[in-house]
């Protein structure tokens, strides 16, 4: 391997890691920009994405990488396993909102997050008692399609995640943009009283955020799978933590800069492990956020927001 | 000879002795020698904690149901040093436990833990408590290493004995192996940051590097984080003729999985944290295939000798036992033979007579041969087993018994 070789090898790795930041920084930063709330059943929503994604292929008859599926059967399991994940996710994060949160969104401080912590544990406990802690080896029906770029080596497993991805977030750029619920949340992300006089349904468009972000976080759950082949009761927090960073790196509330800071965080932490050493990864990731944060505050495509109260 | 039967009655009959026990005093009822049993049966190792734990339980039921010392029978007591949030075992669970054990009186000996970083925490505590404890499994050097004994023993006198050898062996025998046996020529080490998996890499790295073996670098994984693609992209471009690991199955099960992807053609092995159920069952095949591990005893669970044993533990709790269980289960005849000796001797089997007594006990023709252990509490007797996964079929995909093959013992370096 040459050095332009390793170089174009760990940009690969680089962006699928990205990908999959960028979906779970989508959550965070929907319902932060919508409630200003930092939403850390966030963490765990991901992980029972993963959780679900991994019984729905069982359910399909696939274990372990050893059946491998091609052609129209493929794309349907794999289909089918991805709104299954995200829809689950999508309820339950509907259903958090909706049971946990409403009742506190007129009290002031930080009890609707402690909330969304307590939240994030008790899905984890749920997935322990009933899952169990060890690593499950996650099904992989991909054929192992591969092609070589001088010496570097580009799966079939990349090119999906990055297609699902990009269809993800346009998707999700063209309803926040264009549609009316979209422009709805936009406006309450300015001014929610503003938005509430102008006739917008507050509570619609708050729940319609939870689902769209735990819906990601499903898709996300799903793409770590099938990125690594393997789901564990543990991988939320990991994972969750460096998606939260990139939603602040990119400037919080921001939907391109979730994009952005999910990308830049993949391949930080992929430079880093060649460069200095993986152990060292969260060093180098949160120094850089700090550096950022030093001269740009909001973060790279944030905007200091105005003071709503 | 105990049958599952006769098992159940002498459980049965030590159950109805306790209850008499609380209703009516302390009458008529068997003193009983109490040891805990500290194992990691939350998390990643689980299931090989409660295998491991059933050697000692075997060894202690039988030991009740023959009255093997009139006047005596054992009690056994299980410590959980694993936890939910920690994945595996978590060094301040274990700390906890042997608080907890050095506060009761009763207990006079224990058994566990099965990993060095729990036993890191514990042997000071221990220490003060002088109690003893015999482990089946963990294998860090430093904790039994004089060098180190105002942390690990400050009250001076050797508690943390082992039915194991050391990654003093285990690391640099097995590089032995790789260097004179695989003929490799270039490596590049890798280790979990835990206590284990940095001594065992440090342990091979130094042999290694002896034997003129080009080491091409060394990386620490952080076995919480998913995504070890970039170092192994990097190992890649390295081109090595092998990789080795020190760590357990909580990094271990990732970078089997990613390695396979990225390095398939790199010799990979480990030490006995690879030899898991857990990585045969999160990692699977194809990934798992290749990988060497070791073990820090000899293996006896295919042998002739352990025939009896083998039939008995499965009939007893329904898995086939491991080398551990059976090192385990050995710790545990170390425990009944002191008390034995005690009794015999006219003496009461308290803590601080236990802690003598297992210095200097001499076990003969046990599972793993003649057992006894020098001044730092070491076995005089150490052997290293290596293994390679190879997929067999006929057995159960997720049963280490199966899918390891016992490829020999490690020339002592």
């Amino acid at each position: 391997m040459t050095a332009g070789d390793l170089f174009l090898q760990q940009a690969i790795n680089g962006l699928s890691l990205g990908a999959m930041y960028s979906l779970l920084a989508l959550g965070f930063t929907l319902v932060y920009g919508i409630m200003e709330l930092i939403n850390f059943s966030h963490f765990n929503v991901f992980m029972v994405g993963a959780m679900i994604a991994m019984l729905t292929l069982q359910a399909f008859g696939l274990h372990g990488q050893e059946t491998i599926l091609t052609g129209l059967p493929l794309i349907g399991v794999l289909l089918v396993a991805f709104i299954v994940a995200m829809t689950v996710c999508g309820f339950i994060g509907v259903a958090i909102e909706r049971f946990l949160l409403r009742p506190l969104r007129s009290v002031k401080g930080p009890a609707a997050m402690i909330t969304t912590i307590g939240v994030s544990y008790i899905l984890f406990n749920v997935v322990l008692l009933t899952i169990g802690t060890d690593s499950k080896n996650f099904p992989n029906p991909l054929p192992p399609i591969t092609w070589e770029i001088g010496g570097a080596v580009l799966r079939l497993r990349e090119i999906l995640i990055w297609v699902i991805a990009l269809v993800l977030m346009g998707g999700l750029t063209y309803f926040v943009t264009y549609t009316k619920l979209g422009k709805a949340m936009r406006a309450t992300a300015q001014d929610p009283e503003a938005a509430r006089m102008m006739g917008v349904e507050v509570d619609q468009v708050v729940m319609s955020a939870f689902f769209l972000g735990s819906a990601l976080a499903g898709a996300s759950g799903m793409i770590f799978g099938l990125y690594y082949n393997l789901a564990k009761v543990d991988i939320g927090f990991a994972s969750g933590l460096r998606a939260f960073t990139a939603a602040v790196l990119g400037g919080i509330g921001n939907v391109p800069g979730a994009m952005l800071g999910g990308v830049l965080i993949g391949l930080i932490e992929s430079a880093s492990g060649q460069l200095v050493g993986t152990a060292w990864s969260d060093v180098v990731i949160f120094g850089i956020l700090v550096l950022v944060l030093v001269f740009r505050p909001a973060g790279l495509l944030g905007r200091l927001a105005p003071n709503k109260s | 000879m105990l049958t599952r039967r006769n098992a159940f009655k002498a459980a049965a009959g030590l159950a109805a002795t306790a209850t008499v026990g609380v209703s009516q005093g302390a009458l008529a009822a068997d003193k009983s020698i109490k040891v805990g049993l500290n194992m990691s049966f939350t998390g990643a190792d689980a299931e090989s904690a409660t295998r491991v734990a059933n050697g000692a339980i075997l060894a202690f039921d039988d030991a009740n149901a023959t009255n093997a010392i009139k006047g005596y029978k054992f009690e056994y007591v299980k410590f959980d040093d694993g936890t939910a949030t920690a994945g595996q075992y978590d060094p301040a669970q274990a700390a906890t436990n042997a608080k907890k054990m050095v506060s009761d009186k009763g207990f006079v000996a224990a058994l566990g833990p099965q990993m060095s970083g729990a036993g890191k925490a514990m042997a000071p505590i221990l220490s003060e408590g002088n109690l003893a404890i015999i482990t089946p499994s963990s294998t860090n050097p430093d904790i039994t290493n004089p060098k180190f004994a105002a942390q690990y023993r400050p009250a001076g006198k050797a508690i943390y004995f082992r039915t194991v050898a050391t990654d003093a062996f285990q690391g640099p025998n097995m590089a032995n192996f790789m260097a004179k046996t695989l003929k490799i020529k270039s490596v590049y080490i890798l280790d979990d940051s835990g206590a284990y998996g940095v001594g065992l890499a440090d342990a091979f790295q130094g042999q290694i590097e002896k034997l003129g073996v080009k080491v091409l670098g060394r990386d620490r994984l952080d076995p919480k984080a998913a995504d070890y693609a970039s170092v192994l992209t990097k190992i890649k471009a390295l081109a090595p003729d092998a990789m080795y690991y020190g760590g357990v199955g909580q990094a271990g099960v990732k970078l089997a999985k990613q390695s396979y992807e990225i390095i398939p053609n790199v010799i990979k092995a480990g030490g006995d944290g690879v030899y898991s159920t857990d990585l045969l069952k999160g990692a699977g095949f194809p990934a798992v295939d290749g990988w060497y591990a070791t073990q820090a005893s000899p293996h006896v669970t295919e042998d002739k000798s352990a025939e009896v044993f083998t039939t008995r533990f499965f009939q007893r709790f329904g898995t086939h036992p491991d080398d551990y269980a059976v090192t385990c289960y050995t710790g545990a005849q170390v425990i009944i033979q002191a008390a034995k000796n005690l009794v015999a001797a006219g003496k009461e089997p308290t803590r601080d007579a236990m802690q003598a007594a297992i210095q200097t006990v001499s076990l003969k023709g046990s599972l793993i041969g003649t057992v006894e252990f020098d001044e730092n509490g070491d076995m005089k007797n150490k052997v290293i087993s290596v293994f390679q996964i190879k997929k067999d079929t006929t057995k159960a995909l997720d049963d280490t018994e199966g899918q390891y093959k016992y490829i020999g013992v490690a020339p002592m370096a």
